[in-house]
């Protein structure tokens, strides 16, 4: 079941949430909802899931209308914090959207414990059927909403902020595990996050969004790689800016500065200056990271913050230390024109 | 929290020297006395100052049985009513947001905020003979005012706000998210309420009606000017047992209000137990 967001704007008093969203969930695929807080990618889902209308725009699955009422939706959608019933068993959580269909469509007492103990596997908490919602962790509150919602058969699995609220290395299994389990059910699937880290390593597609707009589409590494705009780079990760000096033969006109971008690892260090207009740079500390060695630099000529990441190997080599004066280069400069917009 | 916790152990420099919280406590004690216990004592020695037989024979006087009986025809009417007006009214409330929600608001502490008199007058005025809608009730041998409906209506009115204020925090502290959960699982509205929002409030609600229950029985004010103190007729048992003081028939009075007084114990002890639940329910989630 593929999705399409179509013109969608919503606003909500003076506040512009969404303004004219377009874009394509293809069928099967697990895509993130990037952003900041505040850019409209919790509106965005809950718009797709039904809860919230559009000012504007429309909401197609599989090319058709979605239906308006929320029910008729079909839609699996997993609360930021679980939003399980607290006075209903792991049990009944789960059996939940089956017991409330109509006497017709409701499938039997017996079919409907097959079914649920089927989710409980595949969620790993088969043992737990009969406590509270209260009596989980946070990591096993998130996996029985999954459950929960997986068990009325959605046509999309929608969730918002779905490792948000949990510790870091429960965040880190949960992630992956989703997306194991999304690589056996292949149902489609959106999540928001605000960690870029989380999208990169989840999503097939992310929709990087801010203010209210989509800043860019595509797979992780087009989005890594490939930044459509300032905003987007400097959201996906670390980010040294240069900017560009007026230079001689340049037109007066230009009113835009332009500005160089690259990341931390696409930045030469070396002890010679190599000539080829290299920043003069103090390493103001040094960070043993595992694989790799971060370098806090600072700039001779302004006194702006750089960062530099070297393989452990080349530091061991080099050995660069706290004061001493080294000169940088990117490697790799991606160049913007800058339009005031951060 | 955690200072509270060790503040027996007595090493603690947030908690008062002991002879200040001695005194504190003493002063608190004093005043409970004198006020709550004291007052409570004297009611059912009072009453059993005759012994049991004069006791029972008060409350068996066909005056008094028929003010029994009527005051839990008012509690038997009006604290239903309320109940599904208090659930209704909180769940629009504290789910929804609509043009005129701090008015409806407002509308629900009125009775809070008016004097209990002017809520009975208000029915005098409207439903009297002299009132707006007197003589059409007249024309069509309806009798309001100085009759039963009269005492159950100025008695939903002074206890229209328990459930529904008890409520209101209640659900707006739970948020929508459950509810909006079991819209996207298929269930419909009603399912939604009584699956999920009635079951999350349940304790609320018990706690709201115990507290409109005591108020509907004890309610004297408003029912005092609707009532026309009929004997064996519209008379409650706060009338009566007013009517009876008033008379000098002193171990009748107190018999009648021991009644009201074991009310307020019982009330008392159901809600503690209440919020007993509620508060472990609280921790729970």
């Amino acid at each position: 079941m593929s999705i399409e967001v179509s013109g969608v704007s919503k606003q909500f008093g003076a506040f512009t949430a969404l303004q004219d969203i377009s874009l394509t969930v293809p069928s099967g695929e697990l895509v993130a909802l990037l952003g900041p807080s505040g850019c409209g990618k919790t509106t965005l889902l809950r718009i797709i899931a039904g809860l919230e209308s559009p000012d504007r725009g429309e909401i197609l699955f599989n090319g058709e209308n979605a239906h308006d009422d929320v029910r008729e939706r079909q839609v699996g959608f997993v609360f930021q914090h679980y939003a399980l019933f607290r006075h209903m068993t792991v049990f009944d959580n789960v059996a939940f959207g089956l017991t409330v269909r109509p006497r017709k469509e409701r499938p039997s007492k017996g079919a409907i414990r097959e079914r649920v103990h089927e989710l409980l596997k595949l969620i790993q908490l088969e043992g737990i059927a009969d406590r509270y919602p209260a009596q989980l962790s946070g990591g096993q509150r998130q996996r029985v909403a999954l459950a929960r919602a997986l068990a009325v058969e959605p046509k999309v699995l929608l969730l918002d902020e779905p490792f948000g609220a949990l510790d870091a290395k429960v965040r880190i299994e949960l992630r992956r595990w989703l997306r194991r389990l999304h690589d056996e059910i292949h149902v489609t699937s959106v999540f928001v996050t605000h960690d870029q880290e989380e999208a990169l390593e989840v999503a097939d597609r992310i929709v990087v969004m801010n203010k209210g707009k989509v800043e860019q589409q595509g797979t992780p590494d087009e989005v890594y790689s490939r930044p459509a705009s300032p905003f987007v780079y400097s959201f996906l990760g670390t980010v040294n800016m240069f900017h560009a000096r007026p230079q001689a033969g340049q037109t007066a006109s230009t009113e835009h500065h332009s500005v160089g971008y690259a990341r931390p690892h696409e930045i030469d260090v070396s002890r010679q200056d190599p000539g080829n207009g290299a920043i003069a740079v103090t390493v103001s500390r040094v960070l043993p990271l595992g694989a790799i060695v971060r370098l806090e630099l600072a700039r001779v000529d302004t006194g702006g913050l750089m960062e530099a990441e070297i393989p452990r190997e080349k530091h061991e080599e080099l050995w660069f230390t706290t004061g001493e004066q080294v000169y940088v280069s990117p490697k790799n400069l991606v160049v913007f024109v800058e339009d005031y917009q951060i | 929290m955690q200072h509270n916790s060790s503040a027996r152990s007595g090493n603690n420099t947030n908690t008062e020297p002991a002879p200040v919280r001695w005194l504190l406590v003493a002063t608190a004690m004093l005043f409970l006395t004198l006020f709550l216990f004291v007052p409570l004592a004297a009611v059912f020695s009072e009453a059993f100052s005759k012994g049991w037989e004069t006791y029972l024979a008060a409350l068996r006087e066909p005056d008094t049985w028929s003010a029994i009986k009527l005051t839990v025809l008012v509690a038997a009417i009006s604290v239903p009513l309320n109940l599904v007006f208090g659930l209704v009214a909180s769940w629009a409330i504290a789910k929804f947001a609509f043009p005129g929600k701090s008015l409806l608001l407002t509308l629900i502490d009125l009775p809070f905020s008016v004097s209990p008199v002017i809520s009975g007058l208000i029915y005098v005025l409207l439903f009297g003979l002299q009132g707006w809608l007197g003589p059409w009730l007249q024309d069509h041998d309806l009798k309001i005012v100085f009759a039963a409906p009269g005492i159950i209506l100025a008695t939903i009115f002074v206890t229209f706000p328990f459930v529904a204020r008890e409520l209101i925090p209640l659900m707006e502290s739970q948020g929508r998210e459950e509810e909006e959960a079991a819209l996207t699982l298929g269930a419909s509205g009603l399912q939604t309420f009584f699956l999920v929002t009635l079951p999350n409030v349940k304790w609320g609600v018990l706690y709201g009606v115990i507290l409109c229950n005591a108020r509907a029985m004890g309610e004297f004010g408003a029912v005092s000017v609707v009532s026309g103190h009929i004997r064996g007729m519209t008379n409650t048992v706060p009338l009566q047992v007013e009517i009876l003081y008033n008379e000098y028939n002193y171990a009748a009075a107190f018999a009648v209000a021991s009644l009201l007084a074991l009310l307020a114990l019982v009330t008392l002890v159901v809600k503690s137990w209440v919020e007993f639940r509620m508060k472990r329910q609280e921790i729970q989630s």
